[in-house]
């Protein structure tokens, strides 16, 4: 019985990126390493997206704080403030929000940059001239974004704490000290732990999918962009639904 | 080369900022768990831990000292909680502390507080099983706000019917809306003072009256205070008690004397009974005192003759002359 095309796309690619996926476990992990593109790709991955990120966490902290405001105002629990902000911005906030700014700018910088290379036929070069593409290109940037999207989170959710403190101070008067204090009296491992460990898939996903749409596109210039853009809306899509993985694991471990 | 250099000089930088920031939290939220620096356990037994879990806060005197670590069913009216409590409060914590179940606020999560003894019991090692305390839960706070709410009903159903009794009392409205009324009782309560102020005066009249007595002034007074006058009294009494006695004795005297007359009369012996019994003896006695009557004249006119004698008519001029 033959599928409808865009059930016969789907599956195509879900297995295409399956693929993709077990071929870096199989090579990723033997020598030879790539040491210094992977520093020179976390730069870039990491360091680079720190200006974004940040600005964006510091925005949500701030933003989240002044729209939780009067509703906690109207329950008389204007106190519990930082409390709900920290669990808040920790548990959900802080994680998906970064991810997602990463996909958009990780994910389509890889997806065009892999794209073009694969359009101009520099990657068959490579292997003509005795490098591992794969290795060079795919593992390197999948480790970096991997190993910095947690780092980038960190930094988001402090960044987001101390957006949340100020949004408090435009309103109310309440001393770093307290505020702090109560930010992570009210947190505990459970909070903090499975947020931290779900953002290393969040990257993996990211940089994954970012390289499999650009290792494998075609048709010239146009499938550039269009891998690009696949990249990012489908990596998104991913990281919302490794969220709901995590939530539904965390539950069954009895974290939540 | 240099430039690569320098960008992983500012990886490395982000990158041991996001560790140190995350090392920063992850001690802080496990320095209130208690998952750092040394603990020693205490132990409690409670009937009903109302939703306590391991986690929940143990405070002592209010400051955050431990956190709760295992709740375990001992059988189905004992359940024992296990305490993991700083071993900074060693120094402090009795044998004899008190155990009590609160919340922390109003609707926050299950606390446990202990209460220092201050009975100087010794104090409490790890393993230790402490004193517990019943606390009030909120079911018993609504079972008695139940029976409050009733008894309010009731009463304000009471208040209700006195208020319908009181709005249909024509009389009572009568008297509230008599105009003349207030000026009425203004008069009475001018007089009521007036009154007063007779009465303050007497009051204090007699006040000083009673004073002056107590005082010894006056004849009651004297009487009242005066001792002497008490034993003068006293003697008089006695001897009219004496003259009483006396005044007996006399009278049976008389009594005897009359009964000796009467019988002495009615026998006919003495003088007394010669007198008034015998009539002979009345016509003698007449013939006497008509003879001494004549003797009498005779010796009268005997004696107006001497006054004429010579003899003895001198002596009568000198008295005459005398008198004179």
């Amino acid at each position: 019985m033959p599928l409808p095309p865009t059930w016969q796309q789907f599956l195509d690619e879900a297995g295409g990126l399956s693929r993709f996926t077990g071929r870096f476990f199989s090579q990723g992990f033997k020598p030879r390493y790539e040491i210094t593109e992977l520093l020179r790709q976390c730069y870039i991955i990491g360091y680079k997206s720190l200006p974004l990120v940040g600005l964006t966490g510091f925005i949500m902290g701030l933003v989240l704080t002044m729209q939780l405001r009067p509703s906690l105002i109207s329950y008389g629990a204007e106190s519990q403030l930082p409390a709900m902000v920290g669990i808040a911005v920790v548990r959900e906030i802080g994680p998906v929000i970064t991810a997602l700014i990463f996909a958009g700018k990780i994910g389509s910088s890889i997806g065009a940059e892999l794209g073009s290379m694969k359009v101009t036929e520099q990657i068959d070069a490579m292997e003509v001239s005795g490098t591992n593409p794969f290795k060079y290109l795919v593992v390197t940037r999948v480790m970096a974004a991997t190993l910095m999207l947690p780092v980038l989170v960190i930094l988001s959710d402090a960044i987001s704490l101390y957006g949340s403190y100020l949004g408090i101070n435009i309103k109310g008067v309440i001393s770093m000290d307290l505020y702090f204090k109560q930010v992570f009296d009210a947190l505990s491992f459970d909070d903090f732990v499975p947020a931290f460990i779900k953002t290393y898939f969040f990257g993996f996903a990211v940089g994954m999918v970012g390289c499999f749409k650009g290792f494998n596109s075609s048709k010239g210039t146009e499938g550039v962009g269009r891998s690009a853009n696949s990249a990012v809306v489908v990596s998104s899509v991913l990281i919302f639904i490794l969220d709901l993985l995590a939530v539904q694991i965390t539950d069954i471990l009895g974290l939540n | 080369m240099a430039k690569r250099a320098i960008n992983n000089v500012k990886l490395g930088f982000f990158v041991l900022a996001g560790l140190l920031i995350m090392i920063f939290s992850l001690y802080m939220i496990g320095k209130d768990t208690n998952m750092f620096g040394s603990n020693y356990t205490l132990k409690v037994r409670f009937e009903n831990v109302h939703g306590l879990t391991s986690g929940n806060n143990v405070r002592y005197s209010g400051i955050q000292v431990g956190t709760v670590k295992r709740v375990k069913i001992l059988s189905d009216t004992l359940i024992e909680v296990s305490m993991l409590i700083d071993t900074k409060m060693k120094q402090y914590i009795h044998k004899n502390d008190i155990v009590s179940m609160s919340t922390d606020g109003l609707m926050g999560n299950r606390i446990l507080n202990i209460t220092p003894a201050k009975d100087g019991s010794p104090l409490a090692e790890n393993g230790d099983l402490l004193i517990t305390k019943k606390s009030v839960s909120t079911d018993e706070m609504l079972e008695t706000l139940d029976k409050t709410n009733k008894n309010i009903r009731d009463i304000s159903q009471e208040l209700k019917l006195t208020v319908l009794k009181i709005n249909n009392s024509s009389a009572l409205w009568k008297l509230l809306t008599e105009e003349t009324l207030p000026d009425n009782l203004r008069a009475s309560s001018f007089s009521i003072r007036k009154a007063a102020a007779n009465a303050d005066g007497m009051v204090q009249d007699l006040h000083t009256i009673i004073n002056d007595l107590r005082a010894g002034k006056g004849s009651l007074g004297s009487i009242l205070t005066d001792t002497a006058i008490a034993y003068n009294l006293n003697e008089a009494v006695l001897s009219i008690q004496q003259v009483g006695n006396h005044a007996d004795e006399l009278v049976r005297e008389l009594d005897d004397l009359t009964k000796g007359l009467k019988s002495d009369v009615n026998s006919g012996k003495g003088p007394a009974h010669a007198i008034l019994k015998d009539s002979t003896l009345v016509i003698k006695l007449n013939n006497s005192l008509s003879n001494i009557e004549k003797g009498t004249e005779a010796f009268n006119q005997n004696m107006e003759a001497l006054k004429h004698n010579f003899l003895l008519r001198g002596y009568f001029k000198r008295l005459e002359k005398r008198k004179k």
